[in-house]
C-alpha cells in the first residue's frame, strides 16, 4: 500500500480565546484514527509555524487525515485548549494513488479550521502539503496543484475578505474526466461553474493554466510565499515566514537570507525618511543629524515666543466647562462638528461661547490693548480668518478675495497699513494649535514598554490600559532588552515601527486605496476581526498619541479621511483619491443625460463576506430611480455612502481615541492637506530625484517655462514642497526609493508635467495621473505667482 | 443597485440573443459569468470557440467587469493567464457601455490586434514583423485548444 508524507507548514489567525495571552498552538495529525503522530507547541502565537514533516504507511485514496490544534498551555482543561479541527480526505487532494506509483504527486492546500461538536467558535486556517514519493526513479516531474477551499469564515489576516483569487478555481486540467461542454454551449446555455471554467473540451486537456496560489507564470514563489489578489484586482505577495506583504514579486534566485537583507535595506530606508521628517514651527531638540528647516530664519525661535506667548496669554480652550451662557445652544453639522447657536442675537458661530477666547485689538496710539470675547462680535464671515502677526498683532485674512486687512470685519473699518502679505500660514497654525493648554505635556512620566518583534500587541496592552491624562504626561518608551532611554530616538522608532504593523493590511483593519498602493483608508470589513473597534480606538490615541507628542506615523490616508477627521463633508472630488474608475463614472454620470441608460436606483450594493447586500441610499432607495434630475442628490448620497458610511462604526471609534488626546475643535484650526502633514510630518524632497523622473508632455525639459518651474521648487520652502506634492499627486508621501517609484491608480505613474491652460489661468492637476496642467506663463515672477496660488489654495476654493 | 442593471442586461441578452458570443450567469451567482466568443470568421481564430469568465463588481457599472479568457489564446493583447489589454476595461471606461458592448469589443480585438499597446510584446513583435507566422502559430492553438 502507498504512504504518504504530510508536511504541515503553519496555521494562520487562530482564534484569540484569551485577551492578554496567545495560545502555544500545536497539532496533532491522526490518519484514519489510528496512526497518530503530533508537532512541537509553537510559542505565544496566533500564527504557529511549525514546518514539520511527517510520513504515514498504509493509505488509500479514502484515508481520511485528521488534523486538531490544540492550545498547550490549556490541554489539561477539559475543553483541552481546542482552537480547531480539519479533515482531508486523501484521494481528494493527491487523487487517485495509483498502486504502481510511479508519479510522484505533491499539493499544498489551505484549509479552514472547523468547530467541534461543542461548537466553540474557531477561526483561521491550516496550511499543508501532502506529497506521494514516486517510488521508481523514472518518475515524472511533479504536478503541482493548489486547492483553496473558499473561505466561509476567513482568516482575520486575509487583507481583503471576499477577494477573488485564482486559486478558488482548482486546476483539474490533469484529470481527462473533465465534462464536456459542447452541448452547453450549442444550446446557448451556459455550463455549470468550475467545469466549464477550467476546460472547456475534453480533447484539450492542457489548455487552460489556472495558476495556485503557490505559483504563477514564472513558476513556483519561494516557500512560504503566497500570491493573493485584493478588492481590486491587484495582485500582491504574502511571506509567511516574516509576516509581511508585498507588491513586488519575491525573485526565486534570492535566498531567504538575501530577501531578508533587501527587506531590511528597504525598512532602513522608510526609517531614515521617517526620521528626517519634521514640521515648521516646532523648534525640537530632536533632530537626528538631519536638519532640514534650512528655510527658517534666524530670528525664527524669538518669533515663535512671542507669538506662542501671545496666544497662550488669549486663548484657553478646555470645552465643556459647565454651562452654556443663557440663550446658546449647542448643535453639530450633519458631519458631526459642533457649533454654537446664540438665540439672544440669532446667529451662529464655530467658538464655544465657554471658551473665553478674547482677541486683542490695538487702540488707536498701538499702546493699549483692548480685549473683546471673540464670542460677543459673532463669527466671522464666511471665508474669513483671524491671524496674528508676529508681534501680536490681530489681522483678518479674507480667502474670498485672498485679501488681508487689519480690520475686523465684524468691527467699523479704520486706516490699512502695512498688512501682512496674503498666505496660508501652516507654521503659524502650528504655533498656534501647540500653545493651547490642552496640548501641554502634563507633569510625570507615562512609560510604555514593548518588545520589538510584539510591538502591535504589547503597544495595545499598554496604551489602552493607562488613561488618557497619563498618556499625556511625558512620553518614556522602552524596547524590551534594550538599553536607551527615551531622549526622542526611541519614541521616534516607536512610532515608526508601530505604524508599519497597525495599519498593515495584513490585520484587516486597513486596506491600500484604489488610487495607488500606499495610501490606506479604513477597511469597511474590518469586523472579520471582533476586537476591530477596539483596536481603531487604539489606533485612534495611536494618532493622537504621535500628535500630542510631536511624533510622525510613516503612514499616509486617503484625503477623504483627514476631511472626516475634520468633520468636513465628503464630496464627489474626494472619490477620485479612494477609487478613480468610481469617481470618473460618477463624474460620466453628471456630465451626460442617463435617461434610459444607466437603470439606478437609490440604492448600492455591498459584498460582506462573499454575500451581496442591497443598501437604500435613502429611505425605500431602492424603489425610487435615479434620473437627469435628482442624479446630484444620488451622487452626493453615493459617495457619502461608499466613503464614510461604510466604516461609520470603525470611524468613530477611531475618532474617540484620537479625540481623548486631541480635542475636536483644535484640529479643526488645519485644513486637511495640514492634518496629514501634522500627522506625518513634511520630509525633505530631493529635488534632483524628483526632476530626473519627471516626463513632459508639449514641453522640452530645456524649455523656459520648465526651468522656472524647477527654479521655483527649488527655491521653496520643504513644507512648500511638500504640498504641491499632495496639489499633484494626492499625498505629501515620497515613494520609498524615491520618484521613480510614484504610483497612479493604473501602475507606476511618473511626474508629468503637461503644457495645458491659458496663461492668465492657474496650473491645474490630475492626482489619478500625478500629472500638472501648467499654462506657459510668460515670466518667471508670474509663474511663481500662480503656482504659490494654485499649491496654496485649491483646498477649499474648488480646483478647477 | 448593481445586481438590478445586472439583471436587466441578462434579460436584453435572452430578448435579443448576439450571434457571435453567448453568455450567462454560473449557477445562481448574478454576479459572476461566464461567456462564449466565436472565432471570428476573417480571423486565425476563426473555427475555435473562446470561453470568458466574467465577474461584476458590486459597484458595476461604475467601475468595469472583470473579464479573462479561460481558453488559451495566441494573441498579443491577451496574456497566458487569459488577462486582456483592452482600453474599456480600464480608463476609458463608461458606465454606459454594457457586458455585450464590451463582449463584441473583444470580438473585434480578435480582428484587429492592437500590437502598439500590447500585453505580451513577444507576440506583438511577431504580429508586427512576421504576419504570416502569427497567424499559423494563432490557428495552431486555435485548433489545440479550442476546437
Amino acid at each position: 500500500m502507498p504512504s504518504i508524507s504530510v508536511k504541515l507548514v503553519a496555521a494562520e489567525s487562530l482564534y484569540k480565546r484569551d485577551v492578554f495571552r496567545s495560545p502555544d498552538p500545536f497539532a496533532v495529525l491522526t490518519i484514519d484514527g489510528y496512526q497518530t503522530k503530533s508537532t512541537s507547541a509553537a510559542k505565544k502565537t496566533l500564527n504557529p509555524y511549525w514546518n514539520e514533516t511527517f510520513k504515514f504507511d498504509d493509505i488509500n485514496e479514502n484515508s481520511v487525515l485528521t488534523i486538531q490544534v490544540f492550545d498547550q498551555k490549556k490541554f489539561k482543561k477539559k475543553d483541552q485548549g481546542f482552537l480547531g479541527v480539519v479533515n482531508i480526505r486523501v484521494g481528494d487532494v493527491l487523487g487517485h494513488l495509483d498502486e504502481d506509483g510511479r508519479s510522484a504527486r505533491e499539493e499544498t492546500i489551505t484549509r479552514d479550521l472547523k468547530r467541534s461538536n461543542d461548537g466553540m467558535a474557531v477561526s483561521g486556517r491550516l496550511i499543508v502539503v501532502l506529497s506521494k514519493q514516486p517510488s521508481s526513479s523514472r518518475s515524472h516531474s511533479s504536478t503541482t496543484t493548489t486547492t483553496t477551499t473558499n473561505a466561509t469564515i476567513p482568516g482575520t489576516q486575509q487583507p481583503v475578505p471576499g477577494a477573488i483569487t485564482n486559486a478558488q478555481t482548482a486546476n483539474r486540467s490533469a484529470n481527462p474526466t473533465a465534462q464536456a461542454v459542447e452541448s452547453t454551449l450549442q444550446s446557448g446555455a451556459i455550463a455549470q461553474a468550475n467545469n466549464a471554467a477550467v476546460s472547456s473540451s475534453p480533447n484539450t486537456p492542457n489548455n487552460t493554466r489556472q495558476y495556485s496560489s503557490f505559483e504563477d507564470q514564472y513558476g513556483r514563489l519561494p516557500p512560504g510565499w503566497e500570491r493573493r489578489t485584493d478588492n481590486f484586482g491587484r495582485t500582491y505577495y504574502v511571506d509567511h515566514n516574516t509576516r509581511t506583504t508585498t507588491w513586488k514579486r519575491p525573485a526565486l534566485d534570492q535566498t531567504e537570507a538575501e530577501r531578508g537583507t533587501q527587506l531590511n535595506a528597504n525598512t532602513e530606508l522608510e526609517r531614515r525618511q521617517h526620521r528626517g521628517r519634521t514640521l515648521p514651527g516646532s523648534n525640537s531638540t530632536d533632530n537626528s543629524g538631519i536638519s532640514v528647516q534650512v528655510n527658517n530664519t534666524a530670528a525664527t525661535p524669538a518669533v515663535n515666543g512671542t507669538a506662542a506667548a501671545a496666544f497662550a496669554a488669549t486663548g484657553a480652550t478646555t470645552s465643556g466647562l459647565g454651562e452654556l451662557p443663557s440663550g446658546w445652544e449647542q448643535r453639530f453639522t450633519p458631519e458631526g462638528r459642533a457649533y454654537f447657536v446664540d438665540h439672544n442675537t440669532r446667529t451662529t458661530t464655530w467658538v464655544d461661547p465657554r471658551r473665553q477666547q478674547y482677541i486683542r485689538t490695538y487702540g488707536p496710539t498701538n499702546t493699549t490693548i483692548q480685549q473683546q470675547p471673540v464670542s460677543q462680535l459673532g463669527p466671522l464671515p464666511s471665508g474669513w480668518e483671524m491671524r496674528l502677526t508676529n508681534t501680536a498683532r490681530v489681522y483678518f485674512v479674507d480667502h474670498n478675495t485672498k485679501t488681508t486687512t487689519w480690520d475686523d470685519p465684524r468691527l467699523p473699518s479704520s486706516l490699512d497699513q502695512n498688512v501682512p502679505q496674503y498666505k496660508r500660514d501652516f507654521r503659524r497654525k502650528v504655533i498656534y494649535f501647540r500653545s493651547q493648554p490642552a496640548l501641554r505635556i502634563l507633569p510625570g512620566q507615562c512609560h510604555i514598554k514593548v518588545r520589538r518583534k510584539n510591538i502591535f500587541e504589547d503597544a495595545y496592552q499598554e496604551i489602552m490600559r493607562q488613561t488618557p491624562e497619563d498618556l499625556k504626561k511625558r512620553l518614556m518608551i522602552k524596547f524590551d532588552g534594550e538599553e536607551g532611554l527615551d531622549y526622542g530616538g526611541v519614541s521616534r522608532e516607536f512610532f515608526f515601527l508601530l505604524s508599519h504593523e497597525m495599519f498593515n493590511p495584513f490585520y484587516c483593519l486597513f486596506e491600500y486605496s484604489a488610487h495607488d498602493n500606499y495610501t490606506i483608508q479604513i477597511n469597511p470589513n474590518s469586523a472579520i476581526n471582533p476586537e476591530h473597534l477596539n483596536y481603531f480606538k487604539f489606533i485612534g490615541r495611536v494618532v493622537g498619541l504621535g500628535v500630542f507628542h510631536r511624533r510622525f506615523l510613516d503612514a499616509f490616508f486617503v484625503g477623504a479621511l483627514y476631511k472626516m477627521m475634520l468633520r468636513k463633508k465628503v464630496v464627489l472630488q474626494d472619490m477620485e483619491g479612494v477609487d478613480a474608475d468610481v469617481h470618473n463614472s460618477l463624474n460620466w454620470t453628471l456630465e451626460n443625460s442617463i435617461d434610459g441608460v444607466l437603470d439606478l436606483t437609490f440604492s448600492a450594493d455591498d459584498e460582506r463576506f462573499g454575500e451581496v447586500v442591497t443598501v437604500d441610499l435613502k429611505e425605500n432607495g431602492r424603489d425610487i430611480e435615479v434620473t437627469d434630475e435628482n442624479k446630484k442628490e444620488y451622487i452626493e448620497l453615493y459617495t457619502q455612502w461608499k466613503i464614510v458610511d461604510r466604516v461609520q462604526e470603525q470611524f468613530k471609534a477611531f475618532m474617540d481615541g484620537f479625540n481623548e488626546l486631541i480635542p475636536e475643535d483644535l484640529v479643526t484650526v488645519f485644513d486637511e492637506r495640514e492634518l496629514e502633514l501634522l500627522i506625518g510630518g513634511i520630509a525633505e524632497i530631493d529635488i534632483e530625484d524628483w526632476k530626473k523622473h519627471t516626463d513632459y508632455r508639449g514641453y522640452q525639459e530645456s524649455d523656459e517655462v520648465i526651468q522656472w518651474f524647477w527654479k521655483c521648487v527649488t527655491e521653496w520652502d520643504n513644507e512648500q514642497k511638500a504640498r504641491l506634492l499632495q496639489f499633484t499627486t494626492g499625498t505629501s508621501r515620497i515613494p520609498v526609493n524615491g520618484f521613480k517609484d510614484l504610483q497612479g491608480s493604473d501602475g507606476p505613474r511618473r511626474f508629468t508635467i503637461e503644457k495645458a491652460g491659458e496663461v492668465q489661468q492657474l496650473p491645474k492637476s490630475h492626482t489619478c495621473f500625478n500629472r500638472v496642467d501648467l499654462p506657459p506663463y510668460a515670466d518667471y515672477e508670474s509663474l511663481r505667482q500662480k503656482l504659490t496660488l494654485a499649491v496654496e489654495e485649491t483646498i477649499g476654493f474648488g480646483q478647477e | 443597485m448593481s445586481s438590478k442593471r445586472i439583471s436587466k442586461e441578462l434579460n436584453d441578452l435572452r430578448k435579443d440573443p448576439i450571434t457571435s458570443f453567448s453568455a450567462g450567469p454560473v449557477g445562481d451567482d448574478l454576479f459572476h459569468w461566464q461567456a462564449s466568443i466565436m472565432g471570428p470568421p476573417d480571423s486565425p481564430y476563426a473555427g475555435g470557440v473562446f470561453f470568458l469568465s466574467i465577474h461584476f463588481p458590486t459597484d458595476y457599472p461604475f467601475k468595469p467587469p472583470k473579464i479573462s479568457f479561460t481558453t488559451k489564446i495566441y494573441h498579443p493583447n491577451i496574456n497566458a493567464n487569459g488577462n486582456i489589454c483592452l482600453d474599456i476595461l480600464k480608463d476609458q471606461w463608461s458606465p454606459a457601455l454594457t457586458l455585450s458592448k464590451v463582449l463584441l469589443s473583444i470580438c473585434s480585438l480578435l480582428t484587429d490586434a492592437n500590437p502598439d499597446d500590447p500585453l505580451v510584446p513577444e507576440i506583438a513583435h511577431i504580429y508586427k514583423t512576421d504576419r504570416s507566422k502569427y497567424e499559423t502559430t494563432a490557428r495552431e492553438w486555435t485548433k489545440k485548444f479550442a476546437v
